[in-house]
């Protein structure tokens, strides 16, 4: 095997294909293969076509795999890679539905082309309980693929890449590439399909002791008709899924070789610094250059209406032009808005709807009466702020219109949103426009707006020559899509034996995931769930693990205040709860068990365990924090998770850590605070990030609880975090955190 | 000297086939200069000399680079991207920019890069170097090969 096309020696060499290229190769090197589920005249899925391929050229569909002469296996990986290991994880899976050797697999991110939007995302939304291949049933998929064309969802988030496009498209892709290539082998070798098997990128016949690589057949294979239903090997069989692969990624970001929007080159371009109105909703009404006008660098000032620019041959001089630059701003509504009357806006809304008020969210069993005869009632209310997603490269876009035609570099969670935003921004159609792709230096979810790309592009257009805007690391944390504040008011109803029997539930504002907000996993008699929609002026965005990252706070402190009322510890109390559910139980169960739950801890230790189910996996937690000193200091968390099946250990564990990390800023630092309707943080000074001798030692361990059907991996490590440091806290020195972040609080 | 435009509405409907809502254009829009020449720009003024279809085809060429911009750059000096820095690449060898990490296919190849080389390269990568790990960029179309690689030549110190 020649060294140089493994997908795992080959640092940096993700390829980036447009679309042109990528029907080139095909067409062009006529050695090159697209086999799997390319739709194509003839084949079972050809009614699919119409839908789907709405230029002549488009005969190429859905392709995910290709064998090429060498018989190396290309994946072709509709994610975007942002840190989360996505590229691995999916080409393992596919790879394995093939029997490819892993050595020979090459990985390639998609082009931000419809052919490639996550069908798998809109179907988990329309239909989450059809078990079929999305891909292969025209009739159910036809419909969702145009919707999620329609959305625009080629997009990487709600930790949908593994458990859907994997699940569904990547292992379904692979197995039906295997059954063409054996199909095709049968055919020529006049032998039983049945008697030949296939492994390592080859194709074998016992009988006849015939052995050919993939590559020999596939050509033959695409003349193939698509199995209908492919099967799918079952964990017995996994030998690439569930090994703790090495990162594709890896290799290229500890070289520095990696490649991510901000590093885009242009022959020609030009730096733009930007600053938009610090109010949401003002305008530009006036602005003093004159300083700008005559400073180094400086080729054009602009006033955008929402924001100014200055376009300079390099970042530096353009931003200090801008800084130099004096804008008087319109009035706004949000104006008068700052921190303290918000959260009085908060209240008066829940005051209003008091008991019986809000749009109810569910509602089981008769909470009036269970609350009546309850023997004990818990009431609580908690806070969370406004947070910023603050990734670690900042927001950024190139842009380059001409001739009727734009092209834009960046990172983005969704490349078909981003394309289309450049169309609009430049009045060009969709087709005129290639977006180009790159690594996400953070996405937390900050990506999946397309604000950065819209900038740009108006910037490129009026400029003519193309230009790469960066945001300051003020920009961005002033300008950003943030996690909404909220407040969560409960009512709990305990019978004379400490069992949970009512639980009500009233909070402002709700996004996404609709499930954040409910217990059903918790086993209590009545429960109901409202909300209360307060508006704000201020942009909101998904944060990583979205509406989860408050509720998984509310609730849990909320379940650890009504352990400790029915006087037990808040692990025996959730036994209770989750009694019934033993998939549940032994997440909570092996995270407890692992932190030697009960044991003695040294003074002023304490530890507090959390429980959340979200994105389809389960995971519990339980810190151990040290009180000891003038701020809360966690040492050790202890995880256990189960997303179904891990196709790749070390990635999913990565993830629990990265959650950890990221949850943990925000519980101990995290808060965007407003006056007169501006943001009040501007850097890493005022809105610190976890050090690295405040990051606790991670233990985590990983259940296999069904592998039919996977949870996610990027965002449900995140919400128990901040509630198991909370009650760990409340453990150690007996004081309740209703609010967040925990800086707001004194512990001397 | 600084031209100011200054756009008499904020919202500047485009009609071209897009959504009603295209982005506004400038409020405000002053140019202090314009972007000096680039080296690029020098070549082309150089080649323009030779006459007008010379010029024509190397701003062909530099449109076609578009194609292979996500991979690689072309200025002198600039950094690697997924593909090799190309600047100066017409009459080299392969395999030479420094920092990159090539196949092994190609740094044994033992091709210099002339323009007749470039051109079965660019037609089809793989057949030229099997095991090649540029993989996509290949262009069908002889006119625009040659556009490009004209483009490529440009693109040198001297
Ligand atoms: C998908 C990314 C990609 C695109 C697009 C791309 N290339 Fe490449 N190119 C590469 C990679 C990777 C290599 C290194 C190949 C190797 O080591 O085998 C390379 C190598 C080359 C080389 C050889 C360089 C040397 O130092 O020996 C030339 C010449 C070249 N590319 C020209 C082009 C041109 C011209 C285009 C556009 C028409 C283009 N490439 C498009 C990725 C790309």
């Amino acid at each position: 095997m020649s060294k140089n096309n493994t997908a795992t020696d080959k640092p940096g060499k993700t390829g980036k294909w447009t679309r042109r290229a990528f029907i080139g190769a095909g067409v062009v090197a006529g050695s090159a293969l697209v086999v799997g589920v390319a739709v194509r005249q003839g084949n079972p899925i050809d009614r699919l076509s119409p839908l789907l391929a709405k230029g002549e050229n488009e005969r190429l569909l859905n392709a995910w795999v290709k064998v090429d002469a060498d018989n190396i296996v290309t994946a072709v990986i509709p994610h975007v890679e942002m840190g989360q290991g996505v590229y691995t994880a999916l080409a393992q899976m596919l790879a394995d539905e093939m029997d490819a050797d892993w050595n020979k697999v090459r990985i390639l991110e998609a082009p931000a082309d419809m052919q490639y939007v996550s069908d798998s995302i809109a179907r988990d939304f329309l239909a989450p309980d059809l078990d079929v291949p999305a891909i292969f049933e025209p009739t159910v998929t036809g419909g969702i693929l145009e919707l999620a064309q329609a959305m625009g969802l080629q997009f990487t988030g709600g930790s949908y890449s593994v458990r859907a496009t994997g699940q569904r498209a990547m292992r379904t892709a692979g197995a039906a590439a295997r059954e063409m290539l054996v199909a095709a082998a049968a055919s020529e070798w006049q032998v039983p399909a049945g008697e030949i098997t296939t492994a390592n990128s080859m194709i074998l016949h016992a009988g006849s002791g015939k052995s050919e690589p993939f590559s020999k057949f596939a050509l033959a294979a695409a003349e193939q008709s698509l199995p209908a239903k492919p099967t799918l090997k079952s964990p017995e069989n996994y030998t690439i899924m569930g090994q703790p692969k090495a990162r594709h990624d890896i290799p290229a970001k500890v070289d520095g070789s990696a490649v991510f929007g901000i590093d885009a080159q242009v022959p020609g371009m030009k730096y733009a610094a930007v600053r938009a109105a610090p109010v949401v909703g003002a305008t530009i009404e006036s602005m003093d250059a004159s300083a700008a006008k005559t400073m180094p660098g400086v080729l054009q000032i602009l006033n955008m209406g929402d924001f100014v620019a200055v376009v300079a041959d390099g970042y530096w001089q353009a931003q200090q032009a801008l800084n130099s630059i004096d804008a008087k701003y319109s009035k706004s509504e949000g104006d008068s808005l700052d921190q303290d009357a918000l959260f009085a806006r908060y209240a008066t809304h829940l005051d209003e709807a008091g008991d019986d008020g809000g749009d109810m969210e569910t509602e089981t069993g008769d909470v009036a009466k269970g609350f009546a005869s309850a023997a004990i009632k818990v009431e609580a209310e908690y806070k969370v702020p406004f947070l910023a997603h603050a990734t670690m490269e900042p927001m950024n876009c190139t842009a380059w219109v001409r001739d009727g035609k734009c092209d834009v570099w960046s990172g983005h969670q969704a490349p078909v949103n981003a394309r289309q935003a450049a169309a609009d921004a430049a009045g060009l159609p969709f087709e005129d426009v290639t977006y180009h792709n790159a690594y996400l230096g953070g996405g937390f979810g900050r990506r999946s707006e397309s604000d950065n790309i819209t900038m740009a592009t108006r910037i490129a257009k009026a400029t003519g020559y193309p230009v790469k805007m960066i945001w300051s690391r003020e920009e961005d944390t002033a300008q950003d899509h943030y996690r909404p504040s909220a407040t969560s008011r409960f009512r709990g109803g305990l019978d004379k034996d400490g069992k949970a029997v009512s639980w009500d539930n009233i909070h402002t504002h709700l996004f996404d995931p609709k499930d954040a907000p409910t217990v059903p996993y918790y086993n209590i008699a009545s429960h109901k769930i409202r909300k209360v929609d307060v508006p704000t002026q201020l942009r909101f965005g998904p944060w990583r693990s979205v509406d989860h990252s408050q509720h998984g706070f509310f609730i849990e402190s909320f379940v650890d205040e009504m352990a400790d009322a029915a006087g037990k510890d808040g692990y025996t109390f959730r036994r209770e709860l989750l009694a019934g559910s033993p998939r549940h139980l032994k997440v909570l169960d092996t995270a407890a068990k692992m932190s030697g739950w009960g044991s003695a801890l040294p003074e002023k230790h304490g530890r507090g365990i959390a429980f959340v189910p979200s994105f389809g996996s389960i995971v519990a937690q339980v810190a151990e924090v040290d009180m000891s000193g003038a701020k809360p200091k966690v040492k050790k968390v202890y995880v256990a998770a189960d997303p179904g099946f891990v196709i790749n250990p070390d990635g999913f564990t990565a993830q629990m850590e990265s959650a950890i990390a990221y949850g943990l800023t925000a519980a101990l630092y995290g808060e965007i605070t407003l006056k007169d309707g501006k943001v009040q943080q501007s850097n890493f000074h005022d809105y610190p990030m976890l050090r690295i001798n405040e990051m606790p030692e991670v233990e985590v361990a990983l259940i296999n609880g069904d592998h039919k059907h996977l949870g996610g991996g990027g965002e449900p490590g995140l919400p128990p975090i901040a509630p198991a440091v909370t009650n760990a806290i409340f453990a150690a020195t007996g004081k309740r955190i209703r609010e967040l972040p925990l800086s707001k609080h004194s512990f001397a | 000297m600084t031209t100011v435009r200054t756009f008499a509405c904020l919202t500047v409907f485009l009609l071209a086939g897009c959504s009603a809502d295209a982005a506004p254009g400038p409020v405000e829009q002053i140019i202090v200069r314009e972007p000096g020449a680039a080296p690029v720009a020098t070549a082309a003024t150089a080649v323009a000399a030779d006459g007008g279809s010379a010029s024509a085809l190397l701003a062909e060429g530099k449109a076609a680079f578009a194609n292979c911009a996500a991979c690689h750059t072309i200025e002198k000096g600039a950094t690697n991207g997924a593909g090799p820095n190309l600047f100066g690449i017409v009459g080299k060898a392969a395999g030479a920019v420094t920092g990159f990490a090539y196949s092994d296919a190609l740094k044994a190849s033992g091709i210099i890069w002339t323009a007749t080389n470039l051109d079965s390269y660019l037609a089809d990568p793989a057949a030229k170097i099997p095991g090649t790990t540029m993989v996509a960029g290949a262009i069908a179309e002889p006119a625009k090969r040659e556009a490009v690689i004209t483009y490529l030549e440009s693109a040198t110190a001297n």
